[in-house]
């Protein structure tokens, strides 16, 4: 079903999620944007329950920038991933658990290094060099292991993403017509088309 | 005429003053001193222990100096008891914070945390304020080495060298006269030293009525936090001819 | 799939002369795939003293950092290391507080007390204490792991070969368990140092 991929690089991480809403056998839409900016530098990737994933990541979102506003300083990438890894813990033993799979990934500015957390919904958290969620993570996962390495460039990193997506989109089952990607560095977060 | 206004914390008096906080104040300009001095490699707090009896057991670690997180001290001046509740509120917020956010907490949020508590003691009835004045000296990757200061209304403040406690005026003056923008840790235990010894009643200084404690940065970047030992104390006293007891 | 086995590991600490030694796998997966390869269970408390937790990986983190909380209040309010020994007890009875719904790991601790004696113990995931003298074992492998230390553990072991004893005691266990493994993590802990080394195992 849904996908999320990320790839870590030399000073730069690499996510790509697709884009397509579902509801039980339809597809409503193929341009679904499935991350939320939590700061300039930390995006989030999240997939789930339809209604719970949204309002999860806005509730992180929100608190992540409140952070910022209260403190006037912003949280790293690492704390911003413990923050969500908490939240995600304490809800799976509530009445009523998210459902929800996320990537986090940012560019922490004072440590001038990329990184990439890995959490699903029981609240387990992984810091990875490459990562991935949902049925496509059995193609890209194993694929991944065999071409990453640690001072990936952003061109050889696009062309893996490329290959990555190629593979779901020729081995799934699944119709997953689109993918968002977008990668953050020192620069902050963009979108960028393949 | 303050008679009819200070016997709550929460009324303010005509001319809008709340006696309350005030008289905790003024209790803690009695109590032994407290200074620090933030230098470019380090904070360094000093402070005076009040021996009131002989036959009191000398407590075997500090009880003016407190570690309140691996990243920052405090220096205490007022009542202890109240001191002992403040102190283990901080420690509870900075555990707290590392469970949230799995890093130590920025010194100003951790003032904040302490400085928001003892706001709501001069708002809230039937409550007295905290009799407490602190010094905290902290490090964080944010803002580096930093000293600030709070009292019992809830007002903090950054400080390069500042006193609470008896004579803090005067300490006060003494540490605006001989602050350098860069001195060095060294330096800065110098200063604290004669500063103490010019503003302590007793005409020698010595390990019995002082505490010294210090922080600064180790090769791997981690902050160390120094608790003088009372020879370490009569030592530096000695090297700086301020007393010091013989040590046997 | 029962939660203890949802995500796989494998912990094992034996007893050797005046010190102890504690060791993890390094797999963390969901079911049968492998997500990282770098997630030690085994979490330092103190200089002196270790936790494992294997189990359940939401459970295992949530307990580390309440742990981490605990152990560092414990040493700002007693302005001394907290024992292992008191350790233990002090896992047993925040695991206790959650009888109705429990944290699903399979705790061990290790580590050596003021006087060095060394200490083990297990328990299980609502906090029943057993100490022995000689090996505890958990996570995925802990069959595995019971035969293989039953035969290889000695009394009185040195460092370097508790170090030997305990590998090869791990290795053997995680390389027959699909849930464990992708390299270990060892501690021994002596009166001196912590000697922590990696380990290389089968990848996959």
């Amino acid at each position: 079903m849904e996908c999320l991929i990320g790839i870590v690089g030399k000073d730069f991480v690499l996510v790509a999620a697709d884009a397509t809403a579902t509801s039980s056998v339809n597809i409503f839409k193929t341009d679904e944007d499935k991350s939320r900016d939590l700061n300039k530098h930390i995006i989030m990737l999240y997939s789930g329950e339809a209604g719970d994933a949204v309002n999860f990541a806005e509730y992180i979102q929100r608190n992540v920038r409140f952070y910022g506003i209260k403190n006037g300083i912003e949280l790293n990438p690492k704390a911003a991933a413990t923050f969500t890894r908490r939240e995600l813990a304490q809800s799976l033993r509530s009445r009523k658990p998210y459902m929800v799979n996320l990537l986090i990934a940012g560019y922490d500015i004072t440590k001038t290094t990329p990184h990439l957390y890995w959490i699903d919904y029981l609240g387990s958290s992984i810091e990875a060099p490459h990562v991935a969620h949902g049925y496509g993570s059995y193609y890209t996962v194993s694929f991944l292991d065999k071409h990453h390495h640690p001072d990936l460039t952003l061109e050889e990193a696009k062309i893996l993403i490329k290959k990555c997506i190629d593979e779901i989109k020729h081995r799934l089952i699944l119709n997953l017509p689109d993918f968002k990607i977008k990668v953050v560095d020192k620069d902050g977060i963009r979108e960028i088309v393949i | 005429m303050a008679r009819r206004y200070d016997s709550r914390t929460t009324i303010f008096s005509p001319e809008g003053r709340l006696y309350q906080v005030e008289y905790a104040m003024e209790a803690i300009s009695h109590a032994g001193t407290a200074l620090g001095i933030l230098a470019s490699d380090g904070i360094v707090i000093a402070a005076e222990k009040k021996v009131t009896s002989k036959l009191l057991e000398q407590s075997t670690t500090s009880e003016k100096i407190y570690l309140l997180n691996d990243n920052i001290i405090c220096g205490v001046a007022g009542i202890t008891a109240d001191a002992n509740i403040l102190i283990n509120y901080s420690r509870q917020a900075a555990q707290q914070y590392l469970i949230a956010y799995n890093e130590d907490i920025p010194v100003e949020q951790l003032v904040q945390r302490l400085s928001n508590l003892k706001q709501g003691y001069t708002q809230y009835g039937g409550l007295r304020p905290f009799g407490v004045s602190f010094i905290y000296a902290g490090y964080d990757s944010h803002f580096g080495f930093q000293l600030y200061h709070s009292d019992p209304s809830g007002n903090y403040g950054g400080w390069k060298a500042t006193c609470i406690g008896a004579n803090n005026a005067s300490a006060q003056s003494l540490l605006k006269q001989d602050y350098k923008d860069d001195i060095s840790l060294k330096e800065a235990k110098e200063l604290a030293a004669k500063v103490l010894s010019k503003t302590m009643d007793s005409t020698t200084l010595s390990s019995e009525k002082l505490e010294f404690a210090t922080i600064c940065l180790n090769e791997e970047e981690k902050v160390v936090y120094h608790l003088y030992k009372p020879y370490e104390i009569d030592a530096l006293l000695k090297e700086l001819n301020l007393g010091g007891q013989e040590t046997e | 799939m029962s939660p203890g086995s949802y995500n796989g590991g494998a912990v094992v600490a034996m007893i050797g002369k005046n010190c102890v030694a504690i060791a993890s796998d390094k797999r963390f997966g969901v079911q049968m795939q492998t997500i990282g390869t770098e997630f030690s269970k085994v979490f330092p408390v103190t200089e002196k003293s270790y936790v494992g937790l294997p189990g359940l990986t939401t459970d295992t983190q949530t307990l580390q950092e309440i742990f981490r909380f605990k152990a560092n209040m414990y040493k700002l309010r007693e302005e001394r290391e907290i024992e292992p020994r008191t350790l233990s007890k002090l896992v047993s009875s925040t695991l206790y507080e959650r009888r109705w719904g429990p944290y699903f790991v399979h705790p061990l601790v290790a580590g050596l007390d003021k006087n060095n004696q060394p200490f083990i113990c297990a328990m299980d995931l609502i906090g029943c204490i057993t100490e022995t003298c000689d090996f505890v074992v958990g996570g995925t492998s802990e069959e595995n792991l019971f035969g293989i230390c039953e035969s290889v553990w000695e009394p009185d072991l040195e460092p370097e070969d508790l170090f030997e004893t305990i590998s090869q005691a791990l290795l053997c266990s995680i390389d027959r368990d699909c849930f464990a493994g992708w390299g270990a993590v060892v501690h021994v802990i002596t009166p001196e140092r912590v000697i922590t080394r990696t380990l290389k195992s089968r990848m996959d």
